[in-house]
């Protein structure tokens, strides 16, 4: 008796068995033979929903018993392993008690059971007594079709002809996702379809059964296969078009088009514009590079990895990768435009592109400077006019492949090619200001340049990790070439205004200059991990790289008829090696949110050069420097709870001295400004303390960033200016140790009212000294700079945004230990952003950004009010098409303007710049433009 | 006489179990597929989901993480398992415990959620399940295949069950069904739960939990605050899930 079954049913109510509401049920589960079939499990589901209202097993002799449950309509369900379950309307009439009797449950033929459930892990369907299997997961091998796939599946033969029999009977109709477009032969579609694109098979006894999934009632009672496609396979594309046309003869035409499926996507883009737009959009870039537009992993010289959880994204070098953004000063002209194609499968990624842009800029600009020393003060006002062209070809492309679950190779190349030259005149008026005397100088430039370039980068990476968890080994091989090519002119026409001979008075300068170089660079490094404990993780690295130089610079000076005489004194030719190894080691530690690394790497250099008039003429100067640095490494990184993060870490990096900085050459190009070499330099040294804490509080869309940093220079590269009576600047690099700097960020976000206003403030801080050498004595400037930002958005619906902002900068220089006067510049900016949906899907927006830009001490004050107001439209039913209407800059006021503040001088500049236009433009846009606005 | 026979049945109450499978500890693998949770974000245009399918559709392999669950006939213990620290990073593990005893008819939950710790604390409410006419094998067991709605998340929770394995837990805060939850998959493959190894074994302190300080709240309450967030955040244009276990 106490072996007897019962449910979860309250059981007090069995006492006062209410014979009208509340009944039971019994029965016995027995196999095809009489045999019981104990611990079956029973369930009782209502018929309308099959929801589960009460359940059992049955007990050694099959039996099940429901006590006093409700007194309706049930559904019966029993299930016991590898038998099919069975399926019984129970209707208790006003009967006490139900008893079912034996229940006959059949046994899952062998074959199905074995292949589909046990094997191939694939789910069966039952439909009253018949079963049917959805074959998701039977393994076939690539390349396979479809029909391939239904040879595996049991029931199924496929004869030498091709025709399908499925449980005996021809298989009449194949339809893909329930719809029949292989027309009447059902061989077309088995044979011509891929085996992995397909997530279920599903084979019909009749019309009913196909009625029922597919909604599809042809009327005959044939054995129907439906194929039903893996959602990734559906494939998808998208793409946009603009055109626009605009007063001042200012036209732009853009757009681009993706289309992807579960392994291939391809795109294309391409732009044409004069008005200033030289780059694509970083939505644009993401798209055109679909699957690879973030790229990790694939930084091939390793370092010290703790701590590093935080993704790059960066395609490779800067000078490599796509232009992306950017309205620049001045006016340019651009067209640019590439294709890119991706294949993506588990094992095998590949990815390749092409990318073409060029640009025609004009720029006229104008620019007041003042550089202070102890007892002279230049004031210079140059008037500038350039035109400019450049071309770039790129191409990339990434291989990766997943050799075994242990093993991955990874191959890139990325290339360059680039075309460019420039003309440009100068106009540079200067004034040498000494003790209150003034001497006044007029200096004409007219330069140009023709140079073309090819760069050319190369990475091998291999991943290995072994059977031991944790263990890991990584080694990377990399091949760099670059060269440059060009041919620059340069006259010069200096006059002193106050000289007393005509000899000081004019000097003119006219040159040519041919220059080659190249550098090519192989490296390789290593990464090894070994796990101490399951916290504990040993890791260690090795770098080695091996780079040439070589500049070959051919100077000749011209005479008034044009006759060249090559300027020994000016050309040269240099050769030199760096060689760099470092190998280092880091122990750290994770676990539950704490991280922390320690380690130590010694770093060593080799810079090995000489310098000559010509190549093949005599030495001038030798330069070998060998250079051992220690470099420590602290991270700690801890979260803590609710989303809140500190970090602290120590880094130290040493910077070798640049070719250009080491060269003894003096360099003309800018007669009023020459620049010398030291060979002497020594590495430089950085010591960077960085702490900060993070929080991001979701409940209440709250964050709060912070970051302070410490860092301390040892030989600093520093420019030693000197200015000769005629006012001629010279400067040469020295290392001097003491430089540092305070850097701090502070951003803080928060919600006025949840969803409908958030206020944003941000501030940063840098506090600089740096040691100042002029005229060869050293004092020191103090740089504090500082800026406070604030922003508002309302966005109380999905018709109205509304943004307001205003940022304070300011940037102030005092000098130590010398009589130059402090300087203080600002940089203020006031914006404000709206745009209103009017519904019918018209819509306004402005946009307000209002620039203020002052120099007190020197007087200086310009104003930018910039406004671009615009309307715009969405067409057609699907809301495919947009028309717009834009005025770019409605008070005419832009300009590029740049003003700065840095060791001993203060520059302001000023570049006319494309201003006000009306545009009225045309999108086409394949996936419909959304009327709700966007919050940002 | 009848009526008294009834009363053993209260006796018998879960003597019915076969020997040996009433016990032990469940290991998850649960890979959540943010792919598929950002495309269904109600705010993103056409083109916006359409750029996370390409950019991240291909290579979403899903992110893992390792859970538990401890169970007996009576009760059951759901928690984060081991974790993997051989990427480099550990985070922090947050207050995750599920607790339910099926005989008391009680659940208690300990999660750290939006900022806070809590402790949903009430008597059993067991989902109302659709038994559907499918089966496969988790794990070497034969299951069956149950489905109900979370009509708070709005999301479609398919359960698949061991025939063989009589106990009522499951996974996250599932339960109720005639056997033992080996897989679950949560709205069509964004979530996945599935079973990687059942382990039978006699428990000891595998129930124990170190005292746990939180505010303690209804199940009715801890709806209210995922309603309401969900809310907030779909008008706010973010991501619930940034913030909230899926």
């Amino acid at each position: 008796m106490l072996k007897t079954l019962s449910f979860s049913i309250l059981l007090l109510f069995s006492f006062v068995a209410i014979g009208q509401t509340r009944v039971q049920i019994l029965g016995k589960l027995v196999d095809t033979s009489g045999h019981p079939l104990s611990q079956a499990t029973v369930m009782l589901l209502l018929p309308k929903d099959s929801s589960l209202v009460n359940f059992g097993r049955a007990n050694e002799q099959g039996a099940f018993v429901f006590k006093n449950v409700k007194r309706q309509p049930y559904l019966l369900k029993a299930s016991y392993v590898s038998y099919v379950p069975l399926q019984v309307d129970v209707n208790p009439a006003q009967e006490e008690s139900l008893d079912l009797g034996a229940l006959s449950m059949k046994p899952i033929s062998k074959e199905l059971f074995e292949v589909v459930v046990r094997t191939a892990k694939a789910p069966l369907s039952i439909r009253g007594d018949t079963i049917e299997y959805n074959a998701g997961s039977f393994k076939v091998p690539p390349g396979a079709t479809v029909e391939d796939l239904l040879r595996k599946l049991p029931g199924m033969e496929i004869e030498a002809d091709g025709s399908i029999r499925a449980q005996g009977q021809t298989v009449k109709k194949v339809t893909v996702d329930g719809r029949s477009f292989f027309g009447s032969d059902p061989k077309l579609a088995t044979k011509n379809l891929a085996a992995d694109a397909i997530q279920k098979v599903q084979v019909f006894n009749g019309k009913t059964e196909a009625a029922k999934v597919t909604g599809i009632d042809d009327g005959k009672k044939e054995k129907t296969i439906n194929l039903e496609l893996k959602e990734s396979h559906k494939k998808g594309g998208f793409g946009k078009i603009t055109a626009g046309i605009a007063t001042e003869g200012r036209n732009e035409l853009k757009g681009n088009y993706n289309k992807f499926d579960a392994k291939n996507q391809v795109s294309v883009i391409g732009l044409a514009n004069n008005t200033n737009q030289s780059g694509m959009s970083f939505d644009d870039y993401q798209d055109f590079r679909g699957s690879q537009a973030f790229s990790w992993g694939d930084e091939a010289d390793f370092g010290f990895s703790g701590n590093s959880r935080y993704i790059t994204f960066d395609d490779g070098d800067e000078q490599l990768g796509i232009p992306i953004g950017g309205r620049r000063d001045g006016f340019s002209k651009n067209y640019s435009g590439g294709a890119n194609y991706n294949y993506d499968t588990k094992n095998t990624k590949f990815s390749s592109n092409y990318y073409f842009n060029q640009s025609e800029r004009l720029i006229d600009k104008i620019a007041t400077t003042q550089r202070f020393f102890q007892d002279k003060t230049q004031n210079s006002a140059d008037t500038t006019s350039q035109l400019s062209f450049s071309a770039n070809h790129r191409m990339s492309l990434r291989y990766e492949k997943t050799l075994d679950t242990l093993n991955t190779l990874i191959l890139i190349g990325n290339g360059k090619i680039s075309l460019g030259n420039s003309t440009q005149s100068s106009q540079i008026f200067q004034q040498l200001l000494v003790q209150n005397n003034l001497y006044p100088r007029n200096t004409k430039l007219a330069n140009a340049s023709d140079q073309q370039s090819f760069t050319s980068q190369n990475t091998a990476i291999f991943r290995h990790k072994f059977a031991k968890k944790g263990r890991s080994f990584s080694a990377s091989a990399g091949y760099n070439y670059a060269n440059s090519d060009g041919a620059s002119t340069q006259k010069s026409l200096n006059k002193f205004l106050s000289a007393t001979t005509l000899r000081d008075s004019i000097q003119a300068i006219d040159q040519l200059t041919n220059n080659f170089s190249t550098k090519t660079q192989v490296k390789s490094s290593l990464f090894f991990v070994e796990p101490l404990s399951k916290v504990f993780y040993w890791e260690s690295f090795f770098n080695t790289s091996f780079q040439n130089n070589r500049v070959n610079r051919d100077l000749s000076d011209r005479s008034s008829v044009g006759m060249q005489t090559r300027n020994d004194s000016l050309s040269r030719f240099y050769d030199n090696n760096l060689t760099y190894n470092r190998l280092g080691s880091s122990v750290r530690y994770s676990k539950d949110g704490v991280n922390v690394t320690v380690g130590l790497a010694a770093q060593h250099f080799n810079l090995t050069g000489d310098f000559r008039k010509a190549a093949g003429a005599t030495n001038l100067a030798t330069i070998d420097l060998n250079y051992l640095a220690w470099i420590p490494k602290v991270g700690i990184d801890l979260e803590l709870k609710n989303n809140r993060y500190l970090f602290f870490s120590y880094d130290k990096s040493v910077q070798e001295p640049s070719i250009r900085d080491l060269q003894p050459i003096v360099d003309n190009s800018n007669p009023l400004f020459l620049r010398v070499g030291n060979p002497n330099l020594l590495p430089s040294l950085n010591h960077s303390l960085s702490t900060g804490f993070n929080l991001f509080d979701a409940a209440n869309f709250l964050n709060f960033y912070s970051n302070l940093s410490y860092n301390y220079n040892v030989n600093q590269v520093v420019y030693n200016q000197s200015i000769n009576a005629n006012g001629i600047v010279l400067t040469k690099p020295m290392n001097i140790s003491g430089g540092e700097s305070y850097v701090g960020y502070f951003g803080f976000g928060f919600p006025l009212k949840k969803t409908v206003s958030t206020l944003n403030i941000n501030a940063d801080f840098n506090s600089a000294g740096n040691p100042l050498f002029l005229n060869d004595v050293l004092s020191k400037t103090n740089t504090n700079s500082g800026s406070i930002s604030s922003r508002l958005s309302f966005t109380p619906n999905d018709r109205i945004t509304f943004y307001l902002n205003a940022q304070f900068g300011l940037i102030n220089s005092t000098y130590e230990k010398s009589a130059l006067p402090e300087q203080t510049i600002y940089n203020n900016q006031y914006g404000s952003e709206l745009n209103v949906n009017f519904g019918k899907n018209t819509f306004f927006s402005y946009n307000l950004d209002y620039k203020v830009y002052e120099n007190k001490t020197r007087g200086l004050y310009q104003e930018m009010p910039i406004l671009n107001v615009s309307v715009y439209k969405y067409v057609g039913k699907a809301q495919k098409s947009e028309i717009r209407l834009t005025v770019y800059d409605v008070f005419k006021k832009n300009l590029g303007v740049n003003q700065n503040a840095f060791q001993n001088f203060v520059s302001f500049e000023k570049t006319k710049t494309l201003s006000q236009y009306v545009m009225l433009s045309y999108t086409y846009n394949m996936r419909g433009l959304s009327s709700s606005l966007r919050k940002n | 006489m009848k009526k008294v026979a009834i009363l053993l049945f209260l006796v018998s109450f879960f003597a019915f179990c076969q020997e040996g499978k009433q016990e032990g500890v469940v290991h998850y693998e649960r890979t959540t597929f943010w792919v598929n949770i950002m495309s269904r974000l109600t705010y993103l245009s056409a083109e916006e989901k359409d750029r996370i399918k390409l950019t991240w559709g291909s290579t979403d392999e899903g992110w893992k993480q390792k859970m538990t669950l401890a169970f007996n006939e009576n009760q059951s213990l759901y928690a984060y398992g081991e974790e993997n620290t051989e990427q480099g990073w550990s985070g922090r593990k947050e207050t995750f415990f599920l607790t339910k005893n099926f005989a008391a008819e009680h659940s208690t939950d300990y999660i750290d959620m939006l900022g806070k710790t809590y402790i949903v604390d009430d008597t059993l409410h067991t989902p109302t399940w659709k038994i559907l006419n499918q089966i496969k094998e988790v794990a070497g067991y034969i299951c069956m295949k149950a489905e109900t709605v979370d009509t708070v998340k709005n999301q479609k929770i398919t359960a698949w069950f061991a025939q063989d394995i009589p106990v009522m837990a499951g996974p996250e805060r599932y339960f109720g069904l005639p056997g033992l939850i080996l897989e679950l998959d949560i709205n069509e493959g964004d979530v996945t739960i599935v079973a990687s190894k059942v382990e039978f074994k006699k428990l000891t302190n595998e129930f124990n939990l170190k005292k746990i300080k939180g505010k303690k709240i209804s199940d009715a309450e801890y709806t209210k605050i995922i309603a309401d967030f969900i809310k907030d955040s779909i008008k706010g244009e973010r991501n619930p899930y940034w913030g909230l276990r899926y």
